[in-house]
This record gives C-alpha cells, sequence and structure tokens, in this order.
C-alpha cells in the first residue's frame, strides 16, 4: 500500500489547543502535519475540546502545556478522555506530552502546599516541586538524536527513570540527570515549544509509527529535508552557545 | 525643604552620570535619590493638585498615556508624564527630578503615569492615584509572570490603589473579573469594542482571555467601526470619529482608553470634541506604522514585541507584500512562544536575520511562508534588503524585535525617534 492508499486524511489530534498551547506545544500538530503531507499524505489537525470534537479514528495525539491556575480544570477535562488516550496508547497511536500535559498523564502532581492534583495514570512517574523554576536551554541526548530545546516548569519528574526520553547533556529535564518519559508511542518531555519541528528525528519516529498503521512507509520528502537544515543551524546555533560540539 | 540635599545631590549624580556618558545614566541620580530621600517619589506624584492618573497592563501603554496626555493638554492642563523609557522607579526619580524645584515642588496640574505591572506593584503601594487604568491582559504577560493568578493580584494592587476610578477594558474577562473586587465608592467605568469590531478581527485582540459578553452602547466608550487609521467610536455624549496613528483595531481601542481615562480624569470639564481632536493628533511612531525614509527608500518598520503583536502586525500587513524583512534577536529568549501566531499572511520572507534567524526561519517554513534567505547577520541583511529595487506590491517592510529593532537603527544611524523624543 502507498501514502496514498488509504484516502482518509490523517487526523492529528491537539488536545486543549488553547489551553494547552500557550508556549507553542501545540504547534507540533501542525509539524507532523506538514511533514506527513509534504511526504503526500493528506493530514488535518484535528482541536478537541471536548470528548465530542473526536474524530472516528485518531493517528496521533499532542497533549501541550498550560498554566497552574488551569491544572485542574484541564485535568477534570483530560478525565473525559482517560479512557480514548488509554486505547490509543495500547494501540501504539503516537501521543506527545509536553510539561503540564506530561504532568498530567503520570499519576499525579504535588503542590508546593502538600495537595496532589491526581494524574491520569497512563505514563509512569510523577511531578514534584523544585526548589527554583527550571528556565532555559533543555539538551537531550536520545536515540532519536540529540534534542534541542527551552524548558520552564515549576517541578521535577521522579519515578520514571526506567524509560525516559533521554540523558540531560545541558540543563535540567526531570532533575536527575535523564529527561522525559517513554512508554510504546507516548512520549513525555519538558522541550516545550516545536519540539518536532526543532528536532525532525523525533517528528520522523512519530511519522513512522503514523504512516506503518496506515500499512504505509513514511520517507521524509525533499521539502523537508530542506526545512530540516534549518533545524540543523537552530540547534547548532544553540549547542555551541552552550559550549557543546555541533551536530 | 526636606528633599531639598537629596535633589541637590541627584542634580550632581545626574550632571555627572552625562558628563561620563552622554544622554545616558537617566536611572542612576534616582537610584541615589531614592536611598536618601526614599518618601521623595511618592510625594512628589501624590501632590499634584488634580491627582495622579496610572495607566499600566500588558500592552498599549505608551501610546495611550501620549494620546492621555494630549487631551489633557487641550484641555488646557499642565501635565507631569514620565518618559516612556523610564517607566520604573529610578527612572522615575529621575523624571521627577528634572523638574523639580528644591523644595520637590514639580510644576503641573495633574500626573499622568506610565507603569509596568511588574514595578507598579512594587511602588504602588504608596501611591494615590485618583483613576487607575487598566488596558488588558496578554497571554505572554501571563507567560512572563509564570501564572495568571499572579498577573491578575498584581494588577489587583495597583487598583485598589484607586480613589475615584478605575477604568478597564470590558472586553477583557481578566479585568473584568477584577472589578467585582473594587471596593465601593470607587466607580468602574470601562470600554471596548461591538460584537461587529470582534467578529472583524476572527484571531480576537490578543487577550489572555476575551469576555464571553460586549459592552452595550451607551455604557461607556466603545469602537464601533474600525477602517484603516480611522475608528467610529460610540460615547455616552455622542458618536465621533477618530484618527489613529496606525491601521489597526488595537489602535482604535487604545484611542477609547485613553478617552475613557481623561473622561475618568476630567469629569465635568470633559469635552468630548477637543478629546477626539487631541487623540487624532498622535502620529504614528518608529516601528509601529512609521513609514521612514531611509538610504532613499520608503520603508515601513514594525515592531513585535510579543505574541498578540506579532499576529496583529502580521494580519494588518497590507496582502502581496512582496518585500518583507524579518529580524528577530536575542531579547526573545525561546521563540517558540512565537509559534501560536499563524504567520502564512506573509507568503513570502525574503530575508529571515537576527540571531533567530534560523528559528524564524523554521517557523515560517511550516506555515508555508517562502523564505529566500537566512541572513543571520542583520547589517548585511539589511544593505542588501535596502539596496533591492522598489516593491511591486506595498512598502519595503521590516518587521523585528526590539532588539531587532536597536540592532537595525544603529547600523541606518536613525539615532532618534519620535517616541523618544515625544
Ligand atoms: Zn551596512
Amino acid at each position: 500500500m502507498t501514502a496514498q492508499g488509504d484516502p482518509r486524511p490523517l487526523a492529528i489530534v491537539c488536545l486543549l489547543p488553547e489551553t494547552l498551547g500557550g508556549n507553542g506545544d501545540a504547534a507540533n500538530a501542525r509539524v507532523l502535519v506538514q511533514r506527513a503531507r509534504w511526504a503526500g499524505m493528506p493530514a488535518d489537525i484535528i482541536p478537541v475540546r471536548t470528548r465530542a470534537d473526536l474524530p472516528p479514528q485518531v493517528d496521533a495525539v499532542i497533549v501541550g502545556s498550560g498554566t497552574d491556575a488551569d491544572l485542574v480544570p484541564v485535568r477534570d477535562t483530560l478525565l473525559t478522555v482517560a479512557d480514548d488516550l488509554r486505547t490509543w496508547a495500547t494501540a501504539g497511536i503516537p501521543i506527545l506530552a509536553v510539561g503540564t500535559g506530561l504532568e498530567l498523564l503520570s499519576w499525579g502532581i504535588e503542590l508546593p502546599g502538600g495537595s496532589v492534583v491526581e494524574g491520569l495514570g497512563l505514563v509512569a512517574g510523577r511531578a514534584v516541586p523544585r526548589l527554583a523554576r527550571a528556565t532555559g536551554d533543555l539538551v537531550v541526548t536520545s536515540r532519536y538524536g540529540r534534542l534541542v530545546g527551552f524548558e520552564n516548569h515549576a517541578r521535577d519528574f521522579v519515578g520514571a527513570e526506567g524509560s525516559p526520553l533521554g540523558r540531560v547533556a545541558f540543563g535540567v529535564g526531570n532533575g536527575a540527570g535523564l529527561e522525559g518519559v517513554v512508554m510504546g508511542n507516548v512520549i513525555g518531555t519538558h522541550l516545550h515549544g516545536p519540539v518536532l519541528a526543532k528536532n525532525p528525528g523525533l517528528a520522523d519516529h512519530l511519522l513512522r509509527a503514523i504512516f506503518a498503521a496506515r500499512g504505509a512507509e513514511y520517507a521524509p520528502a525533499g521539502r523537508a529535508t530542506e526545512v530540516d537544515g534549518i533545524a540543523k543551524a537552530a540547534r547548532n546555533q544553540i549547542a555551541v552557545r552552550l559550549g557543546l560540539a555541533p551536530e | 525643604m526636606r528633599y531639598a540635599p537629596a535633589i541637590l545631590i541627584g542634580r550632581i549624580v545626574r550632571m555627572l552620570a552625562r558628563w561620563r556618558k552622554p544622554g545616558g545614566g537617566s536611572a542612576v541620580p534616582g537610584l541615589v535619590v531614592n536611598k536618601i530621600a526614599p518618601g521623595f517619589l511618592a510625594r512628589t506624584l501624590n501632590g499634584f493638585p488634580e491627582g495622579l492618573v496610572i495607566v499600566t497592563g500588558s500592552s498599549g501603554k505608551s501610546t495611550i498615556t501620549k494620546m492621555l496626555v494630549a487631551v489633557l493638554r487641550a484641555h488646557g492642563k499642565t501635565v507631569f508624564t514620565n518618559p516612556s523609557t523610564a517607566n520604573i522607579s529610578q527612572g522615575l526619580t529621575s523624571a521627577l527630578l528634572e523638574q523639580a524645584s528644591l523644595t520637590g515642588h514639580v510644576d503641573g496640574d495633574i500626573a499622568v503615569l506610565e507603569m509596568d505591572e511588574g514595578h507598579g506593584a512594587y511602588i504602588a503601594g504608596s501611591l494615590t492615584p485618583r483613576v487607575v487604568t487598566l488596558t488588558n491582559v496578554m497571554v505572554d504577560q501571563i507567560d512572563r509572570f509564570h501564572d495568571s493568578e499572579m498577573v491578575q493580584a498584581m494588577l489587583a494592587k495597583i487598583a485598589a490603589r484607586a480613589t475615584e476610578a478605575v477604568v478597564l477594558n470590558a472586553d477583557d474577562q481578566y479585568l473584568q473579573d477584577l472589578a467585582g473586587g473594587v471596593p465601593s465608592p470607587v466607580r468602574v467605568d470601562r470600554f471596548g469594542v461591538t460584537a461587529e469590531v470582534l467578529e472583524a478581527n476572527p484571531r480576537g485582540l490578543g487577550y489572555a482571555q476575551t469576555a464571553a459578553d460586549r459592552l452595550p452602547r451607551g455604557e461607556g466608550i466603545l469602537v464601533t467601526r474600525v477602517s484603516g487609521r480611522q475608528a467610529d467610536i460610540s460615547l455616552p455624549e455622542g458618536d465621533y470619529t477618530v484618527g489613529l496613528p496606525a491601521r489597526g483595531t488595537h489602535y482604535a481601542v487604545d484611542a477609547v482608553t485613553a478617552l475613557s481615562a481623561a473622561r475618568a480624569a476630567l469629569g465635568e470639564a470633559f469635552r468630548p470634541d477637543l478629546a477626539v481632536a487631541a487623540v487624532s493628533t498622535i502620529p504614528a511612531v518608529f516601528g509601529r506604522g512609521e513609514v521612514v525614509s531611509v538610504r532613499g527608500r520608503q520603508v515601513e518598520f514594525v515592531l513585535v514585541q510579543n505574541p498578540a503583536s506579532f499576529q496583529l502586525n502580521v494580519d494588518s500587513i497590507e496582502p502581496g507584500t512582496d518585500q518583507i524583512l524579518i529580524a528577530i534577536g536575542s531579547d526573545v529568549r525561546d521563540p517558540s512562544y512565537f509559534w501560536p501566531v499563524t504567520t502564512s499572511g506573509l507568503g513570502r520572507v525574503l530575508i529571515a536575520s537576527g540571531s533567530k534567524a534560523h528559528e524564524i526561519a523554521l517557523q515560517l517554513a511550516y506555515d508555508d511562508v517562502e523564505v529566500d534567505r537566512v541572513e543571520p547577520d542583520l547589517g548585511r541583511a539589511l544593505d542588501d534588503f535596502l539596496a533591492l529595487p522598489e516593491p511591486a506590491v506595498g512598502l519595503k517592510t521590516i518587521i523585528f524585535s526590539a532588539d531587532g529593532m536597536r540592532r537595525t537603527r544603529a547600523h541606518l544611524g536613525l539615532a532618534t525617534n519620535s517616541e523618544e523624543q515625544a
């Protein structure tokens, strides 16, 4: 079957794009859609604000980061799709969760006063308060290549040491030398903003899974290769500024 | 005479600072005076016969302050105001020192203060403004202070100092929520746009949270229509047309903000015809709609300070404009916060430049904007861009962040701009 084999466009779901999109995390849905289109596969962003917005079939899910003031209402909305998320995760449908998105998919979030916001329990680990907010560049060595981006979070992430996304080369990440969590095709990270644009190695890992579920094979298009040159220059500029070797 | 020694010392320090670095050192004398006479700032600002008006919020502060001052002056008032570059307490003290007599007296009927909400919450506790004007709460401000409750708390702290009126944007839900906490007899005056004006801006007006309902006509001051550099507005006194410093609904909202603040400050003396005429005289400023002649070319400079202003500016650039340079500099620490902006309306960008050139080029590429060249060296980018023949459509347009603006002005020898001279 070719990329054009299934005429139904890919449905890239973006959960709560307004409340979970302030840092630009929601843009990761746009990155997957554009790279799929460039590779000849029609694809759409499906913004999901309530469970009623869910399309009949889902090909990937983006859960971005929001403000702490919204933690509980956002968690309550996510609870309405918790069963769906579990089904997708089990079926190997890629889910990318960033920042508070990751924290809410975990066991839960401990707040400074000692109270806890229970998470959805989809991935291992929980968020615990840090002494000082972690804000700055974050560089991670991972099996998808060197991941470069920005982190801005008030909590560490513990209990996911068994299956991290990678090892921290610069920055804080989960807080003890490791960053993120990977469970099947569910990926959680503190790398906020358009992590998939800046790190196409990670994007293409997800796209291979998305295409494979359609019986198609993903190969980056020429346009993607061009754009990835810009991304590489951006990553190298940051790496060099941080005293790391360029790729 | 209690402040005379402090004022004298402040003046000497100022002289020394200028002697070391012409035009520089503006905050230092204020720092010195604040140390040796900490009450000087508050006592002076609270001492104007017709009181103090504060303008604060996420965006529009400088334009609104300028408009408000023009309206008050048109009504014959002598106004003390802070230069927009000096909205911190040291800079403010320095500005007051410029005009203070040795007894600490500053001439003027009324004071208008543009206040950064962060610094504002810090010094507001000692001030007793008659009127506090709240412009809006934008998402980036929430990012800057990490969460919306903190932003609300800071603005509430400033608003709580008002003795007569809090003037606020009725379309901004965060500000509407805050209105409930204003204690009587302090009045809440509102301004806003009509449903039609909001509908004409499908991406909204950039507020972190837009209120569900619009202000009814007759209650407060409303923008009823925006067309190019003109807006129709509705006041309780009648309908008027006001000239704007540049295209865009946000300038129309700035105008009604200033008019509402002036109306609250002037009370019975407020004359809408005078006020509207005064607002209409505010010129465009560099980076905000002003067209400048550089090396024989007409160039429009567009400053983007946050995602909201980025979106509004992208949306108001003439469609098909075929010569665009975009320069994002090191002041934008993490360019990912620009990604909620849809840049596809730009169509084609000739050069992406600045220290974040690759980052912005990446975003443009994912928005299907053609980027002909990525040139981090801004000087070279500017030289090549200005050397191109006249564009076929639109003006040569340079979009920059604040750092890109500083470097552009330095490179092109645009030493001053109308905003700083004002
Ligand atoms: Zn040059």
